[in-house]
């Protein structure tokens, strides 16, 4: 195991920018989640640790070893792939086995290594099988053995998850997480799923085109976003964005001012109020109000969508047994504490300078 | 259901005409070799006679450098393979994984080469053979017969390792495996029946070929075909019966090859047909 440092990472195809100026640190036996939308660039980071794309500039630190010079085969590293990428002429025993045979350990240490590791993931009585003879989940964690048998000083994991079924996933997700705990390894993992990278999550670190937005744990991504894009990343449903206008620090929206907050700005300006669904609370003379659009029973809880004056809608968090109806007038507050402001030319977010109550 | 029936019916007989065809003249070689001179000839033609080895014992006593030859086209054929295996694994690599202007180019002039009918290079190579000296040698034939077949074989492997994914050999290349380790250990076993394909080709041609080894060759590195042809030459008259059972020696290994391999030729000519 080791520490990963990435500093001031650039990477460039021809014109265009995959990634820019990427620094991150990433502590012995830390779980990093790479989150961020197709495209975001989390794969290119991804690989380019592992050394399957060649960086443009910066440095990359491997336990203290620069590895811009190291092939891949010499980084040790170890890759979980989305494809699983087995190879479908070896047995389960053989693909586990691969890297220790390239790097010719002893037959008897390998054997043990191999055995421990199907042991341990649950594969031990179909290390004779080939990949086509395994569900997709035996053959995630068959490409989980082929990365633990030789005990890299990190592991790289590209969306090791989205190949398989919904319930699968939560089930390997599960897995994972008792692996790492079990194992303590630096880990570097991809998804553009937000729910796997709250749960697996040491520090999240969420890119979009190229750049890293925010890094911080799931809590802190969740409750303090630096910006409109990380807030509405982070959470399911997504956090509500509702316009309003900040007159001599006085916020205003389409349902009237919103007192209980003061804002640094004595001029005239145009934001953003950001409240995640389960922020909003229905109380008669709240300073939101519009009309309820659709109600979405989901078992735990229900949600309500409500349509604001100027057309915004809003989703709302009510009880499993919502007595809101479609076509209601309602009345909605919420609490400064969990409620968050951005500047809407920027996106960036503006702190108030002070709140105080209940809505 | 009638209808049917007749649509099945009618498949059988157009195979039917097919495999008699091809497997009649085989069924006369052969059975020819077992025959008496007066059986072989015989109108109408025996099916029903008391077969006898007299015409391989005359062989091998008569023409013992048909043996020879025999060695010399096993030795020449499998060079011949195993270069244009090697060559165009390595060939077909390159052109699937990897794109530049000069590759580009190169297939351009590898497929034009195909096109030239080969006696057009027979005689500008004699005398370079000559000054090599490499006349009369195993190496000569089998350099120019894998020559002939390492642009079909790069292209039908181009083709096979197109459809290996090529994040199995970046998951070899994280565990440690060389370019080589990834090319013997990944791309080889999953290209196999590429390779088969290919080879089936190279084999066919070169245990067969006549024209260059009859220019190239004269004693040490006689192929078989040769020997055949002046059996079929031969100045005491043609021996037909003799003629006949050296004819099913030729034939009878690499008509065993093919049965052998036909299940891999099969998925190698339509292989990149569909995707998988």
């Amino acid at each position: 195991m080791a520490d990963l440092k990435l500093s001031n990472v650039d990477k460039s195809y021809g014109g265009f920018a995959a990634l820019t100026d990427i620094s991150l640190d990433v502590a012995d036996g830390e779980f990093i989640v790479l989150v961020g939308p197709s495209g975001c660039g989390k794969s290119t980071l991804l690989r380019s640790i592992a050394g399957l794309e060649r960086i443009s500039s910066g440095d990359i630190v491997l336990g203290g070893r620069h590895l811009a010079h190291v092939p891949t085969r010499d980084r040790n590293v170890a890759m979980v792939f989305q494809s699983y990428a087995l190879f479908p002429h070896l047995t389960v025993a053989e693909n586990i086995g691969f890297g220790l045979k390239i790097r010719k350990t002893d037959k008897a240490t390998a054997d043990s290594k191999i055995s421990h590791a199907a042991d341990l993931l649950g594969l031990g009585a179909l290390t004779g099988r080939y990949p086509r003879e395994l569900s997709g989940g035996q053959r995630q964690r068959v490409a989980m053995g082929r990365a633990i048998v030789r005990d890299p000083q990190v592991f790289l994991f590209d969306e090791p998850l989205s190949n398989l079924d919904a319930k699968l996933r939560v089930q390997m997700r599960t897995e994972i997480k008792a692996l790492r705990q079990r194992l303590g390894i630096t880990s570097v993992y991809v998804t553009h799923d937000q729910d796997e990278a709250m749960t697996l999550a040491d520090r999240i670190v969420v890119l979009n085109g190229g750049r890293i937005e925010q890094i911080g744990t799931p809590m802190e991504l969740y409750d303090q976003p630096v910006n409109m894009f990380v807030a509405g990343f982070m959470g399911s449903p997504p956090m509500n964005f509702i316009p309003a206008r900040a007159v001599d620090g006085v916020l205003t929206t389409a349902s009237g001012p919103v007192s209980g907050a003061k804002f640094a700005s004595d001029t005239q300006t145009d934001v953003m109020l950001g409240i995640r669904p389960e922020a909003l609370s229905f109380t008669e003379g709240g300073p939101l109000s519009g009309e309820v659009e659709v109600v979405e029973p989901q078992g735990a809880q229900t949600l309500v969508i409500v349509r604001l004056a100027d057309g915004t809608l809003v989703y709302a968090s009510a009880e499993k047994h919502a007595r809101q109806l479609p076509g209601e007038r309602v009345q909605m507050g919420f609490d400064w504490a969990e409620a968050h402001l951005f500047d809407s030319d920027s996106g960036q977010r503006i702190e108030p300078l002070k709140t105080e109550g209940l809505q | 259901m009638a209808e049917r029936y007749l649509t099945i019916a009618l498949r059988f007989f157009i195979i039917g005409l097919g495999v008699l065809w091809s497997a009649f003249p085989i069924y006369m070689v052969v059975s020819s070799s077992f025959k008496t001179h007066i059986d072989i000839f015989a109108v109408p033609s025996k099916f029903l006679f008391t077969p006898t080895l007299d015409n391989y014992r005359q062989l091998l006593s008569d023409w013992p450098e048909f043996l020879d030859g025999l060695l010399n086209s096993l030795i020449i054929t499998t060079g011949a393979t195993l270069l244009t295996a090697i060559v165009s694994l390595l060939a077909g690599y390159a052109y699937s994984r990897y794109q530049s202007r000069m590759l580009t180019a190169s297939a351009f002039f590898m497929i034009l080469v195909r096109m030239l009918p080969p006696l057009v290079v027979t005689i500008p190579l004699f005398p370079i053979i000559n000054w090599l000296e490499l006349n009369d040698t195993h190496a000569i034939l089998i350099v120019l017969y894998a020559a002939f077949f390492v642009s079909l074989s790069t292209w039908i492997l181009k083709t096979f390792i197109d459809q290996i994914p090529r994040e199995l050999e970046e998951a070899a290349e994280v565990e440690g495996a060389s370019l080589m380790q990834r090319l013997i250990k990944i791309i080889l076993p999953l290209s196999v029946h590429g390779m088969v394909a290919a080879c089936v080709f190279v084999v066919v041609f070169s245990w067969n070929e006549y024209m260059f080894a009859l220019i190239f060759t004269s004693s040490a590195a006689k192929t078989a075909p040769l020997v055949l042809a002046e059996i079929s030459g031969s100045l005491e008259g043609v021996q037909w019966g003799v003629l006949f059972a050296a004819a099913t020696l030729q034939l009878a290994p690499i008509l065993i090859f093919v049965l052998l391999v036909q299940k891999y030729i099969v998925t190698g000519l339509t292989a990149g047909a569909v995707k998988g």
